[in-house]
Parts: structure tokens; C-alpha cells; sequence
């Protein structure tokens, strides 16, 4: 498990030091170097955002499962899914920031804020939420179960509204016919509670934070077991969305589809999405020789986490690559007035260097906040 | 409707007229580029271009004409001074655009740019075009689309801090030093209309070059004069808006202040786009917008356009 640790420790600090270019690009020279426009104008950046804060509002509903309904077999996890929150919510933050034209005026958010946007309304949600993991993680520091669950109990509530609000920024808007899926605020909870858990099955495969052996093992089956259901759950949402557009016909709808199926994002669908984020950890966390490998369950939790991040861009891009107009994409051309979107270098290093920076936030903070480098077991 | 209907009674231009108007042209535009030219050559003497002139300044706003007949330039002018004598909520701009009439020049396209001071990657009247049939029955045509300007806005509501709105005049704005550039209304615009700053210039990369050759410098102190969108004068300047802003089609709100019909109107050569008070039953766009060949785009949506086709 240490090697994992150090591993991982290196790989974080190489992220990190790979988003230092983006870093110094974007806060140096604008949004210049980056390859979502006015078309695709939702890039790399909104789709990680929707990714890591779908995975802090998923660890702390985890959480909730130790800290709030007291389930013995999640005994001494809830710390490891509250600190995770901590650190995957300011990675969210961080890139939609960065994704902001104008990110110095995002206190007009809080202090004029224009309540009838969803947006205005996620702004908001997400900071009561991350206080209140702040909060949580004080209380929970301090030992104050009393306090601790009825708090836990409200940003439950509140985790599962921004989750659902999240699919809905995209169900509402008009002008794009492949985001007008009332399935979306259905879809985002489930999609995200596979995130978390995965997450959660990474921590306890990689980083022995349940000491009892036969814990340890129920635990990583239990984690394997619901993100095999999870994952089953997933298929059958992108079923219904694609079977549902294909049988319409309704043509723009069906050329995001295609997109998706056969067209440029095809290979991050099928390999990525599909072999890597599904069948491949189903098989790892079903088959009797590698479910009781907790390496193996471990690869199959990254693998669904890298799954889960394509499905997010699955969602963005190829609905932004259908011009509302047909002819528009040669009326008038010049930079970032483009359909076809790739993320650019710079995008991708900041992306990498936001992953590498929440990573080695998530592992010195087990290695040196007290409350997170002892177990239970091992402080008691 | 009949496609070959006689267009508005004041819509003709006559050929002296036409050869009257491109001598004078002409002429404005070599001593504008002499003096242009004239001043680049001295450094100490910064290319200045001039404000806007006062409200309501210019031609009277009586119809006249030698000949009986008026370009419907002249009369939507008067009818333009005519409706900013109401109430500013008295008004209902709205444009009509003569799809048999587009030529596809993009002329408007660029009045547009050059009026605005619009970026690389900025547009808020492109043309499209379309090529149709199989041959020999072949045939092209051109829709300009500029801002829409809905009366049932979706890029509105999704605004986190209100930054677009409808102004009191129905034309949805941009308030550039409130919009947090997170591009939700780009994403709402069922038409494609707004456009993001990413704040380049056109004279990046081009070489420093001297005399009356447009190198670096020159370009780069036009792409420095200040705009007047809104009716405020505004330099495009790092990390200031609308550097980072949403950008759109404002009907040249600007212009139509003082007595100036939009730039993309007065540049039509086919007289093609056509702007007014739809208020103002006497007007050419209310008499325009109530024939049977008229439409919106995306109807079915309920945005409710103010911008009109005829076909």
C-alpha cells in the first residue's frame, strides 16, 4: 500500500507540474490559448467541473453512511469521504473559475445575484454545501456527533438538489436539442453516486484505511457490488437516451448521437466510456479471482472515475458541435468560432494540474492531518 | 404572396442616383484614406476617429426628394427620428430582412465589424449562405442573421447576475461590466447569435512595417479606438471588457440615439435589411411585418422574434 501511496505522491506532483504552463497561461494571457469558443462554448473545463462536483457531493452522501446512519461495515470511512469532498470541491470550483471570462466578478454572484438562473442557484447551493462540509469535517474533527448528524442530515439533502440541479442547467436549454432530456436531473444523482463510490472503493483498496481484515474485504465487495449495480444503471440510462433519439429521428438530436456512436468522440465513447469504464471494472469487481484482490478492485475504481469523466464531456461536447443553424459554421469563421472541439494543451494542463494539486491535497491530507492519519482502531 | 410583387412605393434608386451616390463614395473614401494615411505618417499624431454626433443632428426629417422617389433609406431615417420622439417604451424596433433582395455581399457583415470594433472570432450578423436544388435547377441563397432579439428571450433568465436584459426599448443588451463571461446565454441562444471576447486582435503576429504600409503599429491602434457600443465609448484593453464578455447584435442602439439607422441598414447596396418602429402603423416595417410572406426563424419555439424574413 505505501508503493501505491508513493506512486500515486509522485504522479500528483508530475500533474501538478504539468498544470503549472496552463496555470501561468490562463491567469497571464486570458483565454487566449483555449480551444472552446462562441459554438462549443462549454469546453474540458465545464466537463470536469461537472465531474469532481458530482464526486464531492456523492463522498459526502458516503459519508452520511457512517457519520449520519451509523452503518457498521462504513465504521471509520466518513473521515476518508468528508476529506475527499473537502479537496474535490475546490477542484470544481477552481476550473469553472478558470472557465469564467471574467472570474474577478464572481462575487456579483453572491451579491446580485439573479435567482431565476440555474446557475445563479447552483453558485449558491455549492457554497452552502461546501460550508457545510466545512462545517461537517469541524464537527466531526471535534468528535461532536451531536451536532455532527443533523448537519450531515441538511447537506444530504442539499448534495442530492445540486446534483439533480446540475443535469437540469443543461435539460433547459432550448436552443440545444440534445440537452432537452428531462432524464438529465434523473440521471446526474445515479451517475455521480457511481463516482463517489468508486472513489470511496479507491481509498479503501489503495489506502487501508479499514485495518480488520475481514472489514476490509466485505467492504471493497460490498463497494464492488454497488458500483456493478451503479454501472448497470448507467448503461441502461445511455440506452434510453440514444435509443430513444435514434427512434425520434428528430436530426439534430440523432447527429449528436452519431457524434457520440460514430463520429469523432466515438474512441472516448467506446474505449474509454464503454470497455474502460464499464465492462472492464464489472468484470474486475464480479469475477471471484480479482474481486478479492484489492489492487484489482482499486484499478477498477480509477478505471470508473476515468469512465464517469469522459461521460461527462459525452454530455457537453457533442451537443455543442451541431450549429443551431445550418450554414452557420462557414457563414463567418476565425478563431474559436469552430464546431468541432478538441481541448487544447493548455486546457488539458490545467485540467491535469487541478487533478495533480486535489490528489496531493487528498494524500498529505492523510499523512498529515492527525484526524485523518489515525484510524479509529489505531487512535483508540 | 406573388414573388415578383412591386417592391414599397419609395424603394426604387434611380441609376443617376445610384452613380451620384458611388462618385461621392468614392471620393470620401480617398481623401478619408489620404487623411488617415496622412496622419499615420507622424507618430506624435495618433489616429483619432470622432465621436458621435449629437442626438438627433443631420437631415431633416421631412421627406424629400427631386425626382418622387425616396430611398427607403431616407424614409426609415425620418421614421426613425419620428419614433424617438415617443416614449422610449412607445417603441418597437424590429428589422425586416428581404431575403429575394440579399445578394449575399456581406457588406453588413462588415459595417458591422468596422462599426463595432469587432475582435477575431467576434460576429454579430454573419450571412448565411445555402446552395439548393440539383442541377441544373440550382440556386443559392442568403440569410443574414443578426441578434433576434426575442421577445421571449432564453438567453435572459440563465444569466447569473443579470448582466443581459431587455432594455425599455425591447432590445436585449449586454451590461459588459456585469457579465462574469461563464457563456450560459451562449448556450441558451437558440440561433447562434452571441459571440465570446477572447480578446484577440487582428494585428497579432503581423510584422512592424513603415510608411503607409499596415504593419503592427497601425493596425494595432485601430483595433485600440474606442467603440461606441451602448453609448459608451469603450477601449479594448486586457483583462477590461468586453474582453471576456458575451457579444452580441444591439441593433446598433448607439446609432439609433442620435437619429442613425443601424450600420448594417444603411450599408445594404440592395436595400435588403430594413429597420423601424413596427409601433408605428404608418411605418415601413409594420407595413412590412403584416404581409403573408413573412416569418421568423425557429418560430416553433416560442422565442417571438423581432427580426422578420420576407421570402
Amino acid at each position: 500500500m505505501i508503493t501505491i501511496k508513493r506512486t500515486l505522491y509522485v504522479l500528483a506532483a508530475v500533474a501538478l507540474v504539468l498544470g503549472v504552463y496552463g496555470f501561468w497561461s490562463r491567469l497571464a494571457l486570458g483565454e487566449r490559448d483555449v480551444n472552446y469558443g462562441s459554438y462549443v462554448n462549454w469546453g474540458l473545463w465545464v466537463a470536469m467541473y461537472l465531474f469532481f462536483a458530482g464526486l464531492s457531493s456523492r463522498t459526502f452522501m458516503l459519508a452520511t453512511l457512517d457519520y449520519v446512519f451509523d452503518v457498521p461495515l462504513f465504521r471509520g470511512t466518513g473521515r476518508y469521504a468528508l476529506w475527499a469532498t473537502i479537496v474535490t470541491l475546490p477542484a470544481a470550483l477552481a476550473l469553472i473559475g478558470l472557465d469564467l471570462g471574467h472570474m474577478e466578478r464572481i462575487w456579483k454572484v453572491y451579491l446580485q445575484p439573479n435567482f431565476s438562473s440555474l446557475l445563479a442557484q447552483l453558485v449558491w447551493s455549492y457554497s452552502m454545501f461546501f460550508l457545510i462540509a466545512i462545517v461537517s469535517l469541524v464537527l466531526a474533527i471535534r468528535g461532536q456527533r451531536r451536532w455532527l448528524k443533523p448537519v450531515m442530515a441538511v447537506g444530504l439533502v442539499l448534495a442530492i438538489f445540486v446534483s439533480g440541479a446540475v443535469g437540469a442547467l443543461f435539460g433547459v436549454n432550448p436552443g440545444r436539442v440534445a440537452f432537452q432530456n428531462a432524464m438529465l436531473p434523473a440521471q446526474f444523482p445515479v451517475l455521480n453516486l457511481a463516482s463517489g463510490v468508486a472513489l470511496l472503493l479507491v481509498i479503501v483498496a489503495f489506502f487501508g484505511i479499514v485495518p480488520e481484515r475481514e472489514r476490509h474485504g466485505r467492504l471493497l465487495r460490498v463497494l464492488g457490488l454497488a458500483l456493478a449495480v451503479l454501472l448497470f444503471a448507467k448503461s441502461y440510462f445511455l440506452w434510453v437516451d440514444y435509443s430513444q433519439v435514434l427512434y425520434s429521428r428528430v436530426p439534430d438530436a440523432v447527429a449528436v448521437v452519431e457524434i457520440v456512436l460514430l463520429g469523432r468522440y466515438a474512441w472516448a465513447f467506446w474505449i474509454l466510456q464503454i470497455g474502460l469504464g464499464i465492462l472492464v471494472p464489472v468484470a474486475i469487481v464480479l469475477w471471484p479471482g480479482t474481486r478479492r484482490l484489492p489492487v484489482a478492485m482499486g484499478v477498477a475504481g480509477v478505471l470508473v472515475l476515468v469512465g464517469l469523466a469522459v461521460g461527462k464531456t459525452a454530455i457537453i461536447f457533442p451537443a455543442l458541435a451541431i450549429p443551431e443553424l445550418e450554414g452557420l459554421a462557414e457563414a463567418f469563421t476565425g478563431p474559436h468560432l469552430d464546431f468541432d472541439y478538441t481541448p487544447s494543451l493548455m486546457e488539458w494542463s490545467v485540467t491535469i494540474g487541478v487533478v495533480g494539486l486535489s490528489t496531493l491535497a487528498y494524500l498529505v491530507g492523510t499523512d498529515r492531518v492527525p484526524f485523518l492519519k489515525n484510524t479509529p482502531e489505531v487512535a483508540s | 404572396m406573388n414573388e415578383h410583387a412591386p417592391a414599397p412605393r419609395d424603394a426604387g434608386l434611380s441609376r443617376r442616383g445610384f452613380f451620384k451616390g458611388a462618385l461621392g463614395t468614392g471620393a470620401l473614401a480617398a481623401i478619408t484614406a489620404y487623411e488617415v494615411f496622412a496622419i499615420e505618417s507622424d507618430p506624435a499624431n495618433p489616429v483619432t476617429f470622432p465621436a458621435p454626433s449629437s442626438p438627433l443632428s443631420g437631415p431633416s426629417s421631412q421627406l424629400s426628394s427631386a425626382d418622387g422617389q425616396v430611398d427607403v433609406l431616407e424614409r426609415m431615417r425620418v421614421e426613425l427620428l419620428r419614433a424617438l420622439a415617443k416614449p422610449a417604451a412607445d417603441r418597437r424596433w424590429v428589422m425586416v430582412i428581404d431575403l429575394r433582395k440579399c445578394v449575399g455581399c456581406h457588406a453588413c457583415t462588415i459595417a458591422c465589424v468596422a462599426e463595432n470594433k469587432l475582435p477575431p472570432g467576434v460576429v454579430y450578423r454573419p450571412v448565411i449562405e445555402e446552395e439548393f436544388g440539383t442541377y441544373p435547377n440550382v440556386g443559392r441563397r442568403f440569410l443574414p442573421r443578426p441578434c433576434m432579439q426575442c421577445d421571449n428571450p432564453p438567453c435572459v433568465p440563465v444569466c447569473p447576475v443579470t448582466a443581459t436584459y431587455k432594455n425599455e426599448e425591447g432590445v436585449v443588451v449586454v451590461d459588459y461590466d456585469q457579465c462574469i463571461g461563464c457563456r450560459a446565454c451562449l448556450t441558451a441562444c437558440p440561433y447562434g447569435a452571441r459571440t465570446s471576447d477572447f480578446g484577440l486582435t487582428y494585428g497579432e503576429g503581423l510584422p512592424v512595417a513603415a510608411g503607409q504600409i499596415a504593419g503592427a503599429e497601425l493596425t494595432g491602434q485601430y483595433e485600440k479606438v474606442e467603440n461606441y457600443e451602448y453609448g459608451t465609448p469603450r477601449r479594448r484593453e486586457k483583462g477590461k471588457s468586453p474582453i471576456g464578455n458575451a457579444r452580441k447584435c444591439h441593433f446598433c442602439l448607439h446609432r439609433i440615439k442620435v437619429g442613425e439607422l443601424p450600420a448594417c441598414v444603411t450599408s445594404c447596396i440592395g436595400r435588403a435589411t430594413l429597420f423601424g418602429d413596427a409601433n408605428d402603423p404608418t411605418s415601413l416595417v409594420a407595413e412590412l411585418i403584416a404581409r403573408p410572406n413573412v416569418s421568423r426563424l425557429k418560430e416553433e419555439l416560442g422565442t417571438q422574434p423581432r427580426v422578420y424574413y420576407l421570402s
